[in-house]
């Protein structure tokens, strides 16, 4: 949305303080990352509107974005309260959930959503995924966590800890992948301890064979570097030995740290992989 | 007769660095409209790099990530950046050299406005 467009909601919203524009006033701020404005203009709605679901569900979005996803999950709660079956909170929780390693929980929204919308493809996905992860990883010892801060530790012979020193206690994670999609080292610990490597590597593996096969058509040469951001993750991917190195953060850690990690961690892998040989 | 597109694509072409903008249909990589350096090889362009986004937008959200904005496939020659819509997305052809921190700021403002 273009800063006229912002301009004339916020003159709406001026003249009629008492109308539902703050809603997409709000949105159009988050677009524009303008995070704490878009926050203070949703607070504001809410206090007039407190039964409006699209209020609540509009500081849902932006708490994502903030990376506050308790409070997301709040004003998801309270969205549920207020429409039951809404379709967008149920999405929400159900990707934080996940995120959190709430494998029941974000199995329960995503099947609500879904419900709500059965064309969506990436609902149907995110649920089967969140399925395989409840039956693969039922009985993991506890570990740190993507979804909150982590303790650093230092490398050691578990190849799954190669890793986590480079992540400087963010919210992050590294794995280094073979030609197949299997973890080699690295993990990726949700907030109940269970290591969804394999699962979060297996889908997003697939990006880089995509990535080998527009190359060879290209002329640009080998690919060196994938990073793209999502509602809820900014990943980073490069091909390291056979296989693939892929790091993941939560937003809102900014790209640029992504790509310093993934840098670093290519160089641990390929230190790590001679020593291995 | 330009489509209400070619602003936008004229508009990124400007940028050092970059090749050529196009923007594409996601479901069929064909193009929508574009504005190209002499030599740039729009069609493969566009079909690879919509095929490259819709594997991404699949993958991250069977991984529990949600929607994806900003994509961006660093090879040993160039670069392509790339954001969008549900249909549509807008694709960058570039060098090394461009500025990719102002590219995605433009890119997701771009893809704000595609359906």
């Amino acid at each position: 949305m273009a800063n006229d467009d912002i301009r004339a909601l916020s003159e709406a919203l001026a003249a009629d303080p008492a109308s539902l524009v703050f809603v997409p006033l709000g949105e159009a701020l988050r677009r524009r990352g303008d995070l704490e404005v878009a926050l203070r203009v949703a607070l504001r709605g809410v206090e007039r509107h407190p039964a409006n679901p699209d209020a609540h569900d509009l500081i849902a979005r932006i708490a994502v974005d903030a990376g506050d996803l308790e409070r997301a999950v709040a004003e998801w709660e309270a969205v549920l309260r207020l429409t039951n079956g809404h379709a967008g909170a149920h999405k929400g929780l159900g990707f934080i959930c996940f995120q959190l390693g709430r494998l029941e929980d974000a199995e329960a929204h995503l099947g609500a959503a879904l419900a709500a919308n059965p064309e969506d493809g990436s609902l149907a996905a995110a649920l089967q995924t969140a399925r395989a992860a409840l039956a693969e990883t039922a009985d993991r010892p506890a570990r740190p966590t993507l979804g909150l801060p982590i303790e650093m530790q230092r490398p050691d012979a578990d190849a799954g800890a190669l890793f986590d020193d480079l992540l400087e206690g963010q919210r992050s994670a590294a794995m280094l992948l073979d030609a197949d999609g299997l973890v080699l080292a690295g993990r990726y610990v949700s907030a109940d301890g269970r290591d969804l490597a394999a699962i979060i590597g297996a889908q997003l593996s697939g990006v880089s064979d995509e990535a080998g096969r527009a190359m060879r058509h290209l002329g640009l040469g080998n690919w060196r570097q994938i990073v793209f951001e999502t509602e809820a993750a900014s990943v980073a991917m490069a091909p390291s030995q056979e296989g693939v190195l892929l790091v993941a953060a939560a937003r809102p850690i900014p790209l640029g740290f992504v790509r310093r990690v993934l840098e670093r961690a290519l160089e641990r892998a390929a230190e790590w992989m001679g020593d291995a040989r | 007769m330009s489509s209400p597109f070619a602003p936008l694509t004229e508009s990124l072409i400007r940028h050092r660095g970059v090749l050529g903008a196009m923007v594409v249909g996601l479901d069929d990589g064909l193009i929508v409209e574009s504005t190209l350096q002499v030599g740039v090889n729009g069609n493969a362009f566009a079909a690879l790099t919509a095929s490259l986004y819709r594997k991404a937008r699949r993958s991250a959200g069977a991984a529990g990530f949600g929607a994806t904005g900003f994509l961006e496939l660093t090879a040993e020659q160039g670069r392509v950046c790339t954001a969008g819509g549900q249909e549509l997305v807008v694709v960058v052809v570039c060098e090394q050299r461009v500025n990719v921190g102002l590219l995605r700021v433009e890119l997701l403002r771009a893809a704000e406005h595609l359906p």
